[in-house]
């Protein structure tokens, strides 16, 4: 050690100390073709009990994963994360900064940059037949496709709309022609809708990637982008951006929706209890009522349009990820495509039994759809109303997390803590722009 | 005690030039030997993880291996970041709050269990009961308890004409929830520091005081809260440390930050930066801030206890 | 079964204790109108503040279309919340991994802090002063501060996800050092120096003299040391991912977010993992009242 030690020097070999530490804890390679089984790590299954809808999707999933294992030699296990949908849950995120992530896992549009950029997703485009490719719907594959290569498999489409409970519009005098077509005579609806015990509107409220996929509709709506996809430059500042956020905010301002979601964010409850009237939400809900509340009257309509708006929604819905670091990546993305991205009648019967009988999203292929059309579920109303929407539909934005997070204190100020809609758009903006101006990575849509 | 013994070893390490004898070979490496399952563990998982954590804060890292070297970046990027002050002043009004509240609180609370009445055993408990329960439970709770229109906490104040008051859902009244349970959660725990002290004080001179005719105001003025200092100042910077880098737990279960991040405290933050979004260099940025902000309070403290030794201050 | 009273009882003697050292005789509580208002005021404080905990217990008995009535007693009390919880998600398990990784956390932590804070206080060695001036300075740095570097040293070490993640980084930390330090240096020397005239060896004196000497503060500690890891939470929900690793507070986390809108069922699992620690406290409330006085600085 040199007799003279400046501070300078102590915070160089701090800072190189942390780097080698650093090397040595999270840059290390994990090996591969261990006999282990690989990991899906998802929220469905197993699970044994819990809601009925949740063991039938629990089933589903042991079933594909039962018959991927009874074929091959590389066994697949599935492991339960709760919470799973929770943006404040680390699991999935240190466990692959541990080097330790999962071999297979379900990503949602929101995070899909996140780790494509961190350059651990798998291409399927090798494992995937061209019929394959063409079968799936484009939109549904646009924002997991990264210049030629697919980096997550969507399973289900589920585009946004607004869900009524027909007991409140009975209650409050109001029936089906009344259904609100635009923003003004949606908050106006609500408006009579709403008791002291119930909201007439529900919004989402909570901060995260969720409320901001439930956020973007209404921008499109009016013409408006947050990153415009082809000039890849924020749009935030824009009028359409502020009538969203503005709308947001005049719901609670009016007193027709909640700061906080009414029954935990449980729409079923909400609705036999007479807690909401109306409620933004996507087409899994339809499964919820069905095997939660068969009885329950409730309906579907497209969510209303500010004046001079376009028919559009959002579709997120949940994909199949590979992790090139894992066990084995070849055979986990054999296993994802084979399950349900392969053109065999087990793959199609497959997508068809999740979408409309485990669980009540649309499919995100073509073939899917048809064989869907046999099953019994296809003449349902509810999921008539949500097909009718497809046509309307664009995909999840993916979108940083430096981004997200940006757009997410927007809504959150102005919706909540009534922030000037222009002001905060613009506060974001500069986030943004400046976020852009050193950003590298997949493009932004 | 503390100073006998402690001068006693000085004068001996000090006037010690002669060549070492057996036994005192024998001391050392026994010391050595107690000490180092301890020493080691401190420095593998608290000095190191402090330098680290400043080290780390000149590096990009996100939660996927990539490591670059970018100088004072992430130190820029936090001075331009909303989010950064916002967090800060957050914290900043939780501590303010919390800690001179609680302080007032606890304090009254001693005061109040100190005295021999029947079934203070009983009272003393009950207050200081929140204190086990773990925070996670605490949010549980409290969420349950003012969920919109159907939490009791909601029903009373429809009960009182504040209909429709969402305390989770408005940014004022959120963070005044994690304020008051804060103080609720950890105001046994002071009270039972202060009753100690409390204790300490002799009876006599109350009684003297008595005599004089000195009002019950005037007594704690002139003896309680003058004899009581050490105690005082201890609970001050104690619940400053807890409340700075505690609130996670709480915050995570009760409000994750919201809404429109009026919840979000400083920690809050670091964790969201790092383990969520896998920013790990930034948030040791912003940790470091902290870390440095507790060492100065931490230097500050040792200064003013003389070295921990508190009651021997005026040897 | 003693009844509440008894249990609380603990408490009083303390009181008792300190004003005898002060040379005054403890007076018996006796009822006057002084008394029965202070202790009007104490009840309304006392009922006010464990009030919420009584609401977590009765809501957890009660079915579902009830949990959220304004009434505090429940109409229909059942267990079948608590059947759920058990039968839903393996809660004996995490419990166990709690019981677990807090055990050995408080033994490992009290068996090396009692050395450490025996050498520091007892031997004499150069650098004495120095070395408890480090550990001194860590005092106040708690883990969530540093928690994104020490993730990434016990990634390092390959801990993540293990029983070793969980309780190694837990064991350090200077403040029970200090507190065993501070007691030590007042204890008087007598014993230990005749049992080292014997020629007994340090580790002797240490495991013989100084350990047995050092039981009440122990196990003051100990209780303090379980309770804080018991309710440990972000740590935890971090530093794990393996769903054989979740300890109970990560447990009912996640258990809440999934059963979201079914309060009676996220009531019953919270009461689960606070019941411990509630019995902890009644049986040994003297030992936690007495870590935390000795905590503060006297």
């Amino acid at each position: 050690m040199p007799p003279r030690f400046g501070r300078r020097q102590l915070l160089a070999g701090a800072a190189a100390l942390g780097a080698a530490g650093l090397g040595l804890g999270l840059t290390g390679c994990s090996g591969s073709g261990r006999p282990e089984p690989l990991q899906f790590w998802n929220y469905y299954a197993p699970q044994e009990q819990g809601d009925p809808e949740i063991v039938e999707q629990s089933k589903w999933f042991q079933s594909a994963i039962d018959h991927w294992n009874a074929n091959h030699p590389e066994q697949v296990m599935p492991v339960f994360v709760p919470d799973y949908v929770n943006p404040m849950n680390p699991r999935i995120a240190t466990a692959f900064a541990a080097e330790n992530g999962p071999d297979i896992f379900l990503i949602s549009p929101g995070e899909f940059l996140r780790y494509y950029n961190g350059g651990v997703l798998v291409d399927f485009k090798p494992y995937l037949t061209q019929e394959a490719f063409d079968d799936f719907y484009p939109e549904t594959l646009a924002t997991r496709i990264v210049g030629e290569g697919i980096y997550a498999l969507p399973m289900e489409v589920d585009p946004l709309s607004i869900y009524y409970d027909v007991a409140a519009f009975e209650e409050a005098g109001l029936s089906e022609g009344d259904l609100p077509a635009t923003w003004d005579q949606m908050l106006d609806v609500a408006e009579r809708l709403t008791t002291p015990r119930r909201s007439g509107l529900v919004l989402e409220t909570t901060p995260g990637y969720y409320q901001n996929f439930t956020f973007y509709p209404w921008v499109w709506q009016g013409g408006g982008e947050v990153v415009d996809p082809i000039t890849q430059k924020p749009r935030i500042a824009s009028d359409a951006v502020v009538a969203a956020l503005e709308l947001f905010a005049a719901s609670i301002a009016r007193g027709v929706a909640p700061r906080t979601l009414p029954a935990g964010g449980e729409i079923v409850t909400a609705f036999t209890q007479g807690l909401a009237a109306m409620w933004q939400r996507g087409p899994w809900s339809i499964s919820e009522f069905q095997l939660q509340a068969p009885d329950h009257r409730y309906g579907v309509f497209p969510l209303p349009l500010p004046p001079g708006g376009r028919q559009i929604t959002v579709a997120g819905g949940w994909a199949w990820a590979v992790n090139n670091r894992g066990r084995n990546s070849d055979a986990a993305a054999r296993f994802v495509v084979e399950s349900i991205g392969s053109m065999s009648a087990e793959s199609i019967a497959r997508g068809a039994d999740w979408n409309y009988r485990a669980k009540s999203n649309l499919p995100a292929r073509r073939s899917v759809s048809a064989a869907s059309e046999q099953l019994p579920s296809y003449a349902d109303p509810a999921r008539a109303a949500v097909r009718e929407l497809v046509s309307t539909s664009r995909g999840e934005p993916r979108y940083p997390p430096v981004l997200y997070k940006a757009l997410s204190n927007t809504i959150q100020s102005v919706q909540l803590a009534g922030g000037d809609a222009r002001v905060q758009a613009q506060v974001a903006q500069d986030a943004i722009e400046s976020f852009l101006q050193t950003y590298e990575g997949g493009t932004l849509v | 005690m503390t100073a006998l013994s402690l001068n006693r070893t000085a004068g001996r390490v000090g006037a010690d030039r002669r060549p070492l004898s057996t036994m005192q070979k024998r001391e050392r490496r026994a010391a050595f030997l107690f000490l180092l399952p301890d020493s080691l563990g401190l420095l593998v998982f608290v000095v190191v993880p402090m330098f680290l954590a400043i080290g780390l804060a000149f590096f990009s890292l996100d939660g996927f291996g990539h490591l670059r070297f970018i100088g004072v970046d992430n130190y820029v990027r936090m001075a331009q970041d909303p989010q950064f002050w916002s967090s800060l002043r957050v914290t900043a009004v939780y501590v303010v709050v919390v800690v001179p509240v609680m302080f007032v609180v606890s304090l009254a609370l001693a005061v109040l269990v100190k005295e021999r009445f029947p079934g203070v055993g009983v009272v003393r408990s009950a207050l200081f009961l929140p204190y086990v329960i773990s925070l996670v439970v605490v949010g549980m709770i409290w969420q349950f308890m003012l969920t919109d229109k159907v939490g009791v906490v909601s029903r009373a104040l429809a009960f009182v004409g504040l209909e429709g008051v969402s305390i989770l859902g408005s940014p004022g009244l959120a963070l005044a929830a994690v304020i008051a349970i804060t103080i609720w959660f950890q105001m046994g725990y002071y009270m039972i520091m202060f009753l100690a002290g409390l204790q300490d004080i002799p009876g006599e001179l109350y009684e003297v005081a008595r005599v004089d005719g000195a009002s019950a105001w005037q007594q704690f003025r002139g003896i309680t809260l003058p004899l009581l200092a050490p105690t005082s100042f201890f609970v001050i910077l104690t619940s400053t440390i807890a409340v700075v880098t505690g609130g996670l737990d709480l915050v995570y279960v009760l409000t994750q930050g919201g809404p429109a991040s009026a919840t979000s405290v400083l920690i809050f933050f670091v964790y969201e930066q790092a383990f969520l979004f896998g920013e790990y260099g930034y948030a040791a940025a912003i940790g470091s801030v902290l870390l440095v902000a507790l060492l100065l309070w931490s230097a500050l403290m040792f200064f003013l206890t003389h070295g921990g030794r508190f009651s021997h201050a005026d040897d | 079964m003693p009844t509440t009273d008894q249990l609380l009882e603990p408490a009083a003697p303390t009181v008792a204790a300190a004003e005898r050292r002060h040379g005054r005789p403890a007076p018996r509580t006796r009822w006057s109108r002084r008394n029965a208002a202070l202790l009007a005021l104490g009840l309304v404080l006392g009922i006010g503040t464990v009030l919420p905990l009584l609401v977590m217990v009765l809501g957890s008995l009660k079915p579902k279309a009830e949990v959220t009535a304004p009434t505090l007693l429940p109409q229909q009390p059942t267990l079948e919340n608590y059947v759920y919880v058990f039968t839903e998600v393996p809660f004996a398990r995490y419990l166990l991994n709690s019981a677990f990784v807090a055990g050995v956390i408080t033994v490992l932590a009290l068996w090396f802090h009692s050395m450490a804070a025996y050498a520091l206080a007892r031997l004499r060695f150069p650098g004495r002063e120095a070395v408890f001036l480090v550990i001194f300075s860590t005092l106040l740095v708690s883990l969530p501060v540093v928690m994104v570097p020490t993730f990434a040293v016990v990634r390092t070490l390959g801990l993540v996800d293990s029983y070793g993640g969980l309780i190694i980084p837990a064991i350090f930390n200077a403040f029970g050092i200090f507190l065993l330090r501070q007691f030590y240096i007042s204890m008087p020397a007598e014993l230990e120096e005749a049992a080292l005239l014997d020629g007994a060896s340090y580790w002797r004196v240490y495991w013989h003299v100084i350990l047995p000497l050092s039981r009440p503060i122990l196990s003051a500690l100990a209780v303090f040391f379980f309770l804080a890891n018991w309710n440990a939470f972000v740590w935890p929900l971090t530093i794990t991912s393996d769903p054989d690793l979740r300890t109970v507070q990560v447990g009912i986390a996640g258990f809440q977010q999934q059963y979201a809108g079914n309060w009676n069922y996220t009531l019953a699992a919270a009461t689960v993992a606070a019941v411990p620690m509630l019995l902890m406290f009644f049986f040994f409330q003297r030992q936690i009242v007495e870590s935390i006085k000795s905590a503060s600085f006297k």
